[in-house]
């Protein structure tokens, strides 16, 4: 790791002045330093975050909605009586990030502009399509935690569990840079290689992500998020799904479907949400819309497994969050 | 700097009882180990060009002033500087939980902490948790149950076992699996934990 | 004194070795002995210093003016150094100096293949430079200023194709290179016969055949690898993270061609061996050379990725079972067939034993091919060999099983063996039967049907069982010296070292029985060249079984010389006399007694008056010989239940049953932490570990705790040990077996039996990650598909 200077921006404008393409911003650190150890990085500069409390917020009413500060931790989020009440499936996301320790460090901000948890990225050694290199390793190797979906020259997963969670409530992000402050449908934040190869979002190197917000669900409104992983602990996600339902009786009103692990953005499913709305839940309409969700699914190599495990999970979560028994 | 033992002279002497044990064995002391337990604060001067900053670090109630270099983790500051070695160095990124320290109060990976990063804050080690000489009671119950095999996940999870216990007093098994799974164990003791944990809890509650 | 020459078994190599039969060995202990602290559950001794955070391991060691140490390891998996320029390095500020082949003495490593520092370079990881500055950072911030030229060579990383005629030649010359031999360790494989296979399978009525992949599993010690060296004059201490610190010492006297006597290895506390630190490293010989050199201590410590790149693993194999058995059950005819990959220097990765010798089978055949391949190099890995085979061999016993439709218990009953059959020698004590019984009782697998019901739609239950068999004899060389003080209290001088197994408590426990003293009156020293007697390595659960026998007989030795003491102050005769719980008394009638202490005092002070002319009492004692007409093994058998989720391939194992037999059980409390932790590192066997090569690049790319998968609190099932004492009297005198390695061996068999059991198909590899589950049902239910279709066509 090379050393560096350690700077506090108790503001986010003072923040936007001092990053530049050779600083990094650093919130809870938990990506960072493993970026920063492995030498996928080295910056000159570390732009502390934490010393802007003014990010460090949670707020909750019935008429605006949740309001998340970047730098509210996993932890907080997790245990808050009120997301726990008007957002289950974010509490239930969070539950299963990473540790306890790391929750207790970790950031919404910082969760949703970690980097990729390919393992060839990770390795400073091989210098692969992302880091400028030649190839992607994962295209003739090892590549059963891959993309499934939207990959092009690159085939990471976006390993936030997090943003599937909170793009399936609808949630908006808004960021601030040296032209001001944007707000935009989470969904739009992150994008695939085909766009930009060197980024998972729109964020430049001088902007800094300030708040989420979500609405207030609508009556009749259940979440469920499931996700696959080798161990109960640590482990990113092989595949996850966040299915929100605003349910009318059997009826669904509205449908929100997101799948993570399966494409290098957290990935909406907007067919299989059309299949469900105005739908009665059915063990069939599920199968129906999981289907839809996985269309055009082109698996590599070694994972094919995860076209059946995903539709498996997407019809699983439907029938859950309609309380339907499949 | 924090005040420090002087080493006795500059020939070698034993600072730890078990090395005293270790002479008294019986055989000639041929070979005399140098001194343990002095941290690496004499080579400070001799390196040059990076750069420097002077921090300030709470651990287990006692002040410490210090020039750190911005990378150092609190995990180095804590083994190399301050010769806290109960806090283990596994995996140095976050994926074992053997460098669990107390945050004010909360567990975190001191592996993932810039020791620039951890001022401003109340820091405790396993050093901390028998300070008096006396074993705590997470610590007793740990080996009368015998939660411990190799030692080395054992002070990360001693720490995040009294950090569950001080907010939950009460736990059921899965409270803590649920609190414990941030920390790795590869001699498998899980088992043992879960029991030295349910126990102490008791022996805590009643007293 | 009579010499023998002795059978000594370590992780399945046998040696044969000299030693000394000696002439006054106590008598085993009878099976129905009252025992005052053997047997029972002591906590471990060294408890409170693990649980303190004032246990020095040797990453722990700081000292004053200590230099640190870092590698420059091979980026690819085979190539030639052409030019190598450190200068770069050396010119860092805080960097002391850069060792590499051009400045360091010719010694020879990887048994005469290779040097401390060699200019080919076989795997990814291999060591090409050490940087010594004066902090670690500052060493690791020189690393990629060395400036390296190399030529690439061709490479292969799996033993099938190794063994490829066109295959590159890892070493050349010599008989692995000939033609039909292609990166075979030796030139052949190793070939066992007993019986005609051939017409064992004539006699069958069912043969099967399948073949079984194991990855390459690493130790993953939460201790990585380390050591810190230094010297004043021409004495040299090292302490080292590792099993064997009298064989450090004697491998670092040969070469850097000190004395023995100059140097001192300490390791009272190692995170963690499992047979990877069981012989000196490049490092500790690199440390030495360097702290001698610039004249301060030098400490180096692997990190995570260095740990895992090179420093030993468990071998990846292909296993070809083939087996067949009668109607009724009766197995005819068993052979194997295994490829192993040793890596890139000679190791084992033999894995027949379990096949050859657990059930009775009169024809059997094995053919071992230990293949080089561009990888680190194999060592032993708690239970080498066993816990592959097992794994394979126990589900070809369940395949069987349901082809004639026999319970898989009974139909292991149906093939118990009562000799050792490779050997041709009874055993000394078998507790399988004992295991199978009491462990099948505990686990309701005789009921377990009524369990199966408890399926819910896509989760379904499985249950299944493996047996496990281990060479746990032990053995020579093994000293102890125990001396006991004028108050009473003694101390116990072991070689072999406590590496989490409890040995120092253990070793204390045998000595208070002999002694009659209560356990809190003895203190025991491991692990440290200095003030132990030799001992051998700790690993291949040979430390109770070697050590224990030698520590009994320093105690009784003492003993003898108490007595005599007593006798005198007591004026009874000595041979009359004996003690329990501190005190000497009078066999003849007990209620005369004198407390231990009391008798010790005339030991005070060291000026005696008439005839006494010691200030303390000290015995010697070492392991002699084993028995040569018995084979002693431990035994066990574990069941499993399992649940899978035939959606996602999610496999959660509920619940383990493990029975084990070691022997006499010293102490119930640490025998079940030694089981549980086998069970978890077996889970982790079968479920998650897999060391993962990039084909592009020869470079492991999960070399971290995190893509390394050990298991965590929350994949562990609800553990139960069933512990079977049998105190074996002819294994030795205190009738122990050793317990380290067994409680792995069965866990991954049972458990793939149970997911077989539960899913109706077999996943006949390693790990059974979801991904895998998920493919097997696939082929299963094409497979299922197939006769359908035949019988429409
Ligand atoms: C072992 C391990 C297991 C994990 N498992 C999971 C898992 O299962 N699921 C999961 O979702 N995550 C997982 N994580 C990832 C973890 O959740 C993230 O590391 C964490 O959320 C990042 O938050 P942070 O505050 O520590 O970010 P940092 O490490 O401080 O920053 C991460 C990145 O985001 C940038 N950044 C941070 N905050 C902002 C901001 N406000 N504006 C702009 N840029 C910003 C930083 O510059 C940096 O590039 C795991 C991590 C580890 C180490
Ligand atoms: S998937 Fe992307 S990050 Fe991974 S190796 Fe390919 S290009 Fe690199
Ligand atoms: S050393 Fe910090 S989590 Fe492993
Ligand atoms: S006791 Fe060895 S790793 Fe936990």
């Amino acid at each position: 790791m090379r050393n560096f200077e350690f700077v506090n921006a108790p503001t986010t404008e003072r923040a936007i002045e001092l990053l530049g393409p050779q600083a990094k911003l650093i919130a809870g650190g938990t990506d960072l330093l493993d970026e920063l150890k492995e030498g996928l990085i080295a910056p000159e500069r570390l732009v502390n975050l934490k010393a802007n409390r003014a990010l460090k917020y949670l707020r909750f009413s019935p008429s605006e909605g949740l309001r998340l500060g970047a730098l509210t931790t996993l932890s907080e989020l997790e245990t808050d009586r009120t997301v726990r009440e008007h957002y289950p499936m974010l509490a239930a996301a969070v539950r299963v990030i990473a540790s306890p320790q790391i929750r207790n460090m970790a950031t919404v901000g910082g969760n949703l502009c970690q980097r990729p948890r390919c393992w060839y990225y990770r390795n400073d050694a091989l210098h692969c399509t992302r880091k400028g290199g030649p190839i992607c390793y994962a295209v003739s190797g090892e590549n059963q935690y891959h993309a499934i979906l939207g990959g092009h020259l690159c085939f990471i997963v976006h390993p936030s569990d997090l943003a599937p969670a909170l793009m399936a409530y609808d949630a908006r992000i808004s960021y601030a840079g040296p032209g001001g402050r944007k707000t935009l449908p989470l969904g739009e934040f992150f994008v695939g290689p085909a766009v930009n190869i060197t980024r998972e979002n729109l964020l430049q190197p001088n902007e800094v992500v300030e708040e989420i917000s979500l609405p207030t669900p609508a009556a009749g409104t259940r979440g469920v998020y499931l996700k696959v992983r080798d161990r109960n602990t640590w482990d990113f996600a092989t595949l996850s799904v966040a299915a929100v339902l605003e349910m009318d009786g059997a009826t669904c009103r509205r449908a929100r479907i997101v799948l993570g692990a399966v494409a290098p953005v957290p990935w909406p499913a907007p067919d299989a949400d059309k299949v469900l709305t105005g739908a009665r839940i059915t063990p069939e309409v599920a199968r129906r819309a999981a289907d839809a969700a996985l269309r055009g699914a082109r698996p590599m190599s070694h994972n094919a497994h995860k076209v059946p495990l995903a539709k498996n999970l997407v019809r699983r979560a439907i029938l859950k969050a309609a309380g339907v028994s499949p | 700097m924090p005040a420090r033992r002087k080493p006795t002279s500059s020939s070698f002497s034993f600072t730890r009882r078990r090395f005293l044990q270790g002479v008294a064995a019986g055989t000639a002391a041929a070979v005399v180990a140098p001194e343990l337990g002095r941290a690496q604060l004499q080579i400070d001067e001799e390196i040059s060009g990076q750069p420097r900053v002077a921090i300030r670090l709470r651990v287990n109630g006692r002040s410490y002033r210090l020039s750190v270099e911005p990378r150092w983790t609190l995990l180095d500051v804590l083994r190399n500087r301050l010769d806290l070695t109960g806090t283990k160095r596994v995996c140095d990124r976050g994926e074992c939980g053997a460098c669990t320290v107390l945050r004010d109060g909360k567990p975190v990976y001191s592996c993932l902490t810039l020791a620039v990063d951890a001022q401003d804050s109340d820091l405790e080690t396993i050093e901390g948790l028998s300070a008096d000489g006396r074993l705590h009671p997470l610590q007793e119950a740990f080996v009368r149950h015998d939660a411990l095999q190799c030692g080395f996940c054992t002070p990360g999870m001693v720490m995040a076992s009294k950090a569950l216990l001080d907010r939950n007093p009460q736990p059921s098994l899965d409270d803590i699996k649920e609190g414990l799974c941030g920390n790795l164990c590869k001699c498998g003791t899980y088992t043992k934990i879960f029991r030295a944990v349910q126990d102490a809890a008791q022996t805590l509650r009643r007293s | 004194m009579a010499k023998v020459l002795t059978r000594v078994e370590l992780n399945g190599v046998v040696n044969d070795v000299w030693v000394e039969v000696p002439e006054n060995e106590p008598a085993a202990w009878p099976k129905q002995a009252e025992l005052a602290v053997l047997g029972k559950p002591l906590p471990r001794v060294d408890g409170p210093d693990k649980v303190s955070g004032r246990a020095k391991y040797t990453h722990d060691v700081n000292l004053s003016h200590m230099l640190w140490m870092k590698f420059f390891r091979s980026p690819y998996p085979h190539a030639r150094i052409t030019s190598l320029d450190t200068s770069r390095a050396e010119a860092l500020p805080g960097v002391k100096r850069v060792y590499t082949y051009e400045n360091t003495p010719d010694i020879s490593w990887y048994a005469n293949r290779s040097k401390l520092f060699d200019t080919t370079l076989r795997f990814v990881g291999d060591e090409v430079a050490a940087v010594v500055a004066v902090d670690e950072h500052i060493a690791a911030d020189a690393l990629p200023l060395i400036d390296v030229e190399y030529e690439e060579m061709p490479y292969v990383l799996d033993a099938e194709t190794a063994l490829s005629p066109d295959a590159p030649a890892i070493h050349e010359g010599g008989p692995q290179d000939a033609p039909g031999a292609r990166n075979l360790q030796g030139g052949r494989p190793s070939l066992y016969t007993r019986g005609d296979v051939e017409k064992g399978f004539a006699e069958a009525d069912f043969v099967i055949e399948h073949t079984f992949r194991s990855p390459c599993q690493v130790h993953a010690c939460l201790e990585t690898h380390c050591s810190v060296a230094a010297w004043q004059g021409d004495k040299l201490t090292v302490w080292d993270s590792t099993q064997a610190v009298h064989p450090v010492r004697e491998s670092l006297a040969q070469i850097l061609n000190i004395p023995i006597a100059n140097i001192r290895v300490i390791c009272l506390y190692s995170g963690g061996g499992f047979g990877s630190k069981l012989w000196i490293n490049k490092y500790t010989v690199l440390a030495a050379l360097a702290a001698r050199d610039l004249g301060r201590p030098v400490k180096v410590t692997l990190d995570r990725e260095e740990d895992a790149l090179a420093m030993g693993n468990r071998p990846a194999n292909v296993m070809t079972i083939r087996a067949g058995c009668k109607r009724d059950g009766t197995l005819t005819a068993l052979t194997l067939k295994n490829i192993g990959s040793v890596g890139a220097y000679n190791a084992g990765a033999g894995v027949g034993t379990p096949l050859r010798e657990v059930y009775r089978c009169p024809n059997v055949s094995t053919e071992e091919s230990n293949v080089y391949i561009n990888a680190d190099v194999a060592r032993p890995h708690r239970a080498p060999g066993h816990v592959q085979g097992t794994w394979g061999l126990e589900q070809v016993l369940d395949i069987l099983a349901e082809k004639c439709g026999l319970d898989p218990l009974d139909f292991r009953l149906r093939n118990y063996s009562d000799t050792d059959q490779v050997r041709n020698l009874p055993y000394s004590t078998k507790g399988l039967r004992e295991a199978y019984e009491k462990g099948a009782e505990k686990f309701g697998w005789r009921d377990r049907t009524a369990r199966q019901a408890l399926s819910r739609g896509p989760k379904k239950r499985g249950f299944g069982l493996a047996t496990q068999i281990w060479g746990g004899a032990g053995g020579p060389p093994g000293y102890a010296v125990v001396n006991l003080y004028s108050d009473g209290t003694a101390a116990v001088f072991s070689g072999g070292q406590d590496i989490g197994s409890a040995t120092r408590t253990s070793m204390l426990q045998v000595a208070a029985e002999e002694l009659g003293l209560p356990a809190d009156k003895l203190s025991i020293v491991m692990g440290d060249t200095q003030g132990t007697p030799y001992g051998f390595v700790s690993g291949g659960s040979r430390t109770t079984p070697s050590q224990a026998p030698a520590v009994r007989m320093a105690a009784a030795e003492v003993k003898g010389q108490l007595l005599e003491l007593a006798g005198k102050q007591m004026n009874l005769p000595a041979q009359r006399l004996s003690t329990r719980e501190g005190y000497v008394f009078d066999t003849q009638n007990p209620s005369t007694r004198k407390p231990i202490a009391e008798v010790t005092k005339e030991l005070q002070f060291g000026f005696g008056t008439g005839d006494r002319v010691q200030n303390m009492l000290i015995g010697k004692g070492w392991r002699g010989p084993n028995p040569a007409d018995v084979s002693v093994n431990s035994w066990g058998a574990q069941f499993a239940e399992v649940e899978v989720d035939i959606e996602t391939g999610e496999i959660r194992v509920l619940r383990i049953v493990a029975a084990h037999e070691a022997g006499r059980l010293v102490n119930p409390l640490t025998a079940s932490s030694q089981i549980e932790g086998g069970v978890i590192q077996g889970l982790g066997f079968a479920l998650f570990e897999e060391r993962v090569l990039n084909n592009a690049s020869g470079r492991m790319v999960n070399a971290n705790l995190h893509d390394y998968k050990i298991p965590t609190m929350k994949d562990i099932p609800e553990i139960e040990s069933v512990l079977i004492d049998l105190p074996d009297a002819r294994a030795n005198s205190v009738g122990v077996k050793g317990l380290g390695e067994p409680p792995i061996i069965p866990t991954p068999g049972a458990i793939a039996n149970a997911v077989a059991d539960a899913l109706g198909v077999r996943v006949f590899e390693t790990p059974m990650t979801p991904q895998r589950v998920l493919e097997a049902l696939e082929k299963g239910l094409v497979l299922r598909a197939q006769p359908e279709e035949g019988r429409r066509a």
